[in-house]
């Protein structure tokens, strides 16, 4: 058998159309953080979210959001995490929960992620954190959505921040679904 | 914990809940300051059982509280 070389060099002149090669590379990141804090439960989280502009800005279009429902900017397998802060300046309380809810409807959602911690007060202001994350295969963007919880056991602040994230959603497009 | 230097920090001890919100998060003044029109409770959204905004003085008032009390805890 022959062997047989290609060119490169001489076979292609002009730029290569996207559609002739496999892309690599994450086409869709985006990540979005609670603004206010807030005492107690917030189940769902209604308000008060905005995109990280901290030196960052979404890769691709990027999720939007009302009333704390997320809307996925196309099909695809993502990634979503959500990450929340809380604290009790005395007492305990046995859990505080980050939840993370799925419609397929557009209308009833579901729990689909839990984190789970808890608080046993260290003598003043005490801290915990939990996080929770799914993979999601979004074959249709009218009517697979997200949005997310936080409930306690004992009333706890949860915190938001316009400049850190303290209670934070992250999507991540992995590939095609 | 920090000592309470900020109107947020008094406004989340008053109602649970995410109850407020502001026009421009990045300039969290009293000014600013609104009601949301809806909570989540118990998976659901329904409207914001607070109807008013507490005054720029209640306010006040309720952050020289919560200062006071950290001082008393923290020397």
């Amino acid at each position: 058998m022959s062997l047989v070389k290609l060119n490169i060099a001489r076979g292609v002149t002009g730029t290569l159309p996207t559609s002739n090669y496999v892309q690599g590379g994450i086409t869709e990141a985006d990540q979005w953080r609670l603004t206010t804090s807030f005492n107690g439960t917030a189940n769902p989280i209604a308000s008060n979210w905005e995109r990280n502009d901290t030196t960052f800005d979404k890769i691709g279009t990027g999720m939007s959001e009302s009333s704390g429902i997320f809307t996925f900017p196309s099909t695809g397998i993502y990634k979503v995490e959500f990450n929340i802060n809380a604290s009790k300046s005395s007492g305990d309380t046995m859990y505080n929960a980050s939840k993370i809810f799925i419609t397929t409807n557009n209308s009833d959602y579901n729990e689909r992620a839990l984190g789970y911690s808890f608080i046993n007060e260290a003598g003043g202001e005490t801290y915990s954190s939990s996080h929770c994350q799914l993979m999601i295969d979004v074959t249709d963007t009218s009517n697979i959505k997200v949005r997310f919880g936080v409930i306690n056991q004992a009333a706890t602040d949860f915190y938001g921040d316009t400049n850190v994230n303290k209670t934070t959603a992250t999507f991540i497009r992995l590939g095609s679904t | 914990m920090a000592r309470p230097n900020h109107i947020e920090d008094a406004l989340i001890k008053m109602h649970s809940n995410q109850w407020f919100t502001w026009t421009d998060s990045k300039n969290k003044i009293y000014a600013n300051l609104r009601l949301t029109e809806k909570v989540g409770v118990d998976e659901n959204i329904v409207d914001n059982p607070v109807t008013e905004l507490p005054t720029e003085t209640v306010v006040n008032a309720k952050l020289k509280e919560l200062q006071d009390a950290w001082d008393a805890a923290n020397g």
